[in-house]
């Protein structure tokens, strides 16, 4: 089951990268972009555990900077950290309660937002602004562009579990 | 010693594999600019570049009718810039002449499509359907019809990777285009802008800026962007120049390739000089 999940986690997440380089640039709002491959990070991690999100964090950031061009490691590092964070909400008896309310948008919220907080260090050279203010700009923004997207997701999941 | 080993891997597993798999991230950091990693980075995206160049088609199509109206219009302005420009062409090589000076104006272009784009708010890049077998090369800039857009980072047999000027691994020495001053221009998160300029500098808002000759990566005069404010002015002996850069990234779509990249030669005989 594990590896079934795995495997369609690896599988969604090309063509979900796919509309991230293509189309969501086109919804950017003052720079600010949704990150759906944290979206799916999310989901999977709530499913799979606490280990198994962690290393699907560590896939899905080693995948991005090698595909995107970033500096190799600075994804690696901010999604498995949040994989690690998201894990902490696992519960078997409680994914209905998740995947059916604005709970899995709260906690994709509190993941985005240290998944960007995190990998702005690898992208930016300006120590001087102070922490608060990068935490604002850099993670909060993102993680609440990328909470109302993962909304989405809530509203047209299927009663019955897919996997 | 077994039984203590495996009570802490039972107790602590997940944060054991955390910390294993972010030492290997950490690691990762520091293979950046190994060799074998860019060439297998290369082949990464070539690969997923395919695919996405075919849904760029796609959505690019919606978008051909407004771009037209805009590529018609600028290029009524382009001719009528051409044809002034040529007028002082013809003035300029007859006074080259006179003077004997060699022309070095022929550069070659590579047209190419952005298929995707990768924007965090400090690290623009964005892919393109030209790569090794187009002719371009690692180190090439790439322009439109508004200025500087970035510089080919990587390539593929058929795309290429370019960072864009909104990124803050590119440095670039620049240069005013009145004053004729240089200064190194980056880019901060947030704007783009030339740091550590002398306050005795002659640079105002409104200047033209271009590529500066005394740079090692883009030497080309090409177009960069404009002056629109000082920043630091009161305290210290420096200025930072707030840059608004010609280019739209958030539209870069239609790009070129300039087939140049910088003459070693030059460089070595530069460095040489130096080391004496």
């Amino acid at each position: 089951m594990i590896r079934a999940l795995y495997i369609f986690a690896i599988i969604l997440f090309f063509p979900l990268l796919l509309l991230q380089s293509t189309l969501v640039p086109l919804i950017s709002i003052v720079g600010v972009i949704p990150d759906l491959i944290l979206i799916l990070l999310v989901y999977f991690t709530l499913r799979m555990g606490q280990i198994h999100g962690t290393v699907l964090g560590f896939i899905y950031g080693f995948l991005l900077d090698m595909i995107t061009g970033n500096i190799l490691g600075s994804a690696m590092i901010a999604k498995t950290l949040s994989g690690f964070v998201t894990g902490y909400f696992y519960n078997e008896n409680k994914l209905d309660i998740y995947f059916k309310s604005v709970v899995f948008s709260l906690i994709v919220l509190l993941s985005a937002t240290i998944d960007s907080f995190i990998f702005s260090f690898f992208s930016s050279v300006e120590l001087e602004k102070s922490i608060l203010l990068r935490f604002f700009e850099q993670g909060m923004f993102p993680g609440i562009y990328t909470a109302v997207i993962s909304l989405i997701l809530v509203m047209f999941h299927p009663r019955r579990n897919p996997f | 010693m077994l039984r203590f080993i495996s009570s802490v891997w039972w107790n602590f597993k997940e944060y054991i594999i955390l910390i294993l798999l972010l030492v290997i991230s950490f690691i990762s950091l520091s293979l950046n600019q190994n060799p074998a990693i860019k060439k297998v980075r290369a082949i990464a995206f070539g690969s997923f570049a395919a695919s996405t160049a075919i849904l760029s088609d796609i959505v690019n199509i919606a978008k051909v009718k407004s771009e037209n109206e805009r590529l018609r219009e600028i290029n009524a302005e382009l001719m009528l810039q051409v044809n002034k420009l040529r007028e002082y062409g013809v003035v300029n090589e007859n006074l080259r002449k006179m003077i004997g000076l060699k022309d070095t104006l022929n550069y070659p272009l590579i047209p190419a499509l952005t298929v995707s784009k990768s924007f965090t708010i400090a690290q623009g890049t964005v892919t393109l359907n030209a790569g090794a077998d187009n002719g371009v090369k690692p180190g090439m800039p790439v322009i439109n019809e508004k200025g500087l857009v970035g510089i080919v980072y990587a390539t593929s047999k058929d795309f290429s990777i370019a960072k864009t000027l909104k990124n803050f691994e590119l440095k670039l020495v620049v240069k005013d285009e009145r004053s004729r001053v240089d200064g190194v221009l980056k880019w901060n998160g947030e704007d783009l802008v030339i740091v550590n300029v002398p306050k005795t500098y002659d640079l105002e808002p409104g200047d033209r800026i271009i590529c500066s000759e005394l740079s090692s990566i883009v030497s080309l005069p090409i177009p960069i962007g404009v002056v629109v404010g000082l920043q630091n002015v009161e305290t210290g002996i420096f200025n930072s120049i707030k840059i608004k850069p010609y280019a739209d990234f958030s539209r870069i779509e239609n790009v070129f390739v300039i087939g140049v990249i910088e003459s070693k030669q030059k460089n070595d005989l530069e460095l040489n000089f130096f080391k004496r």
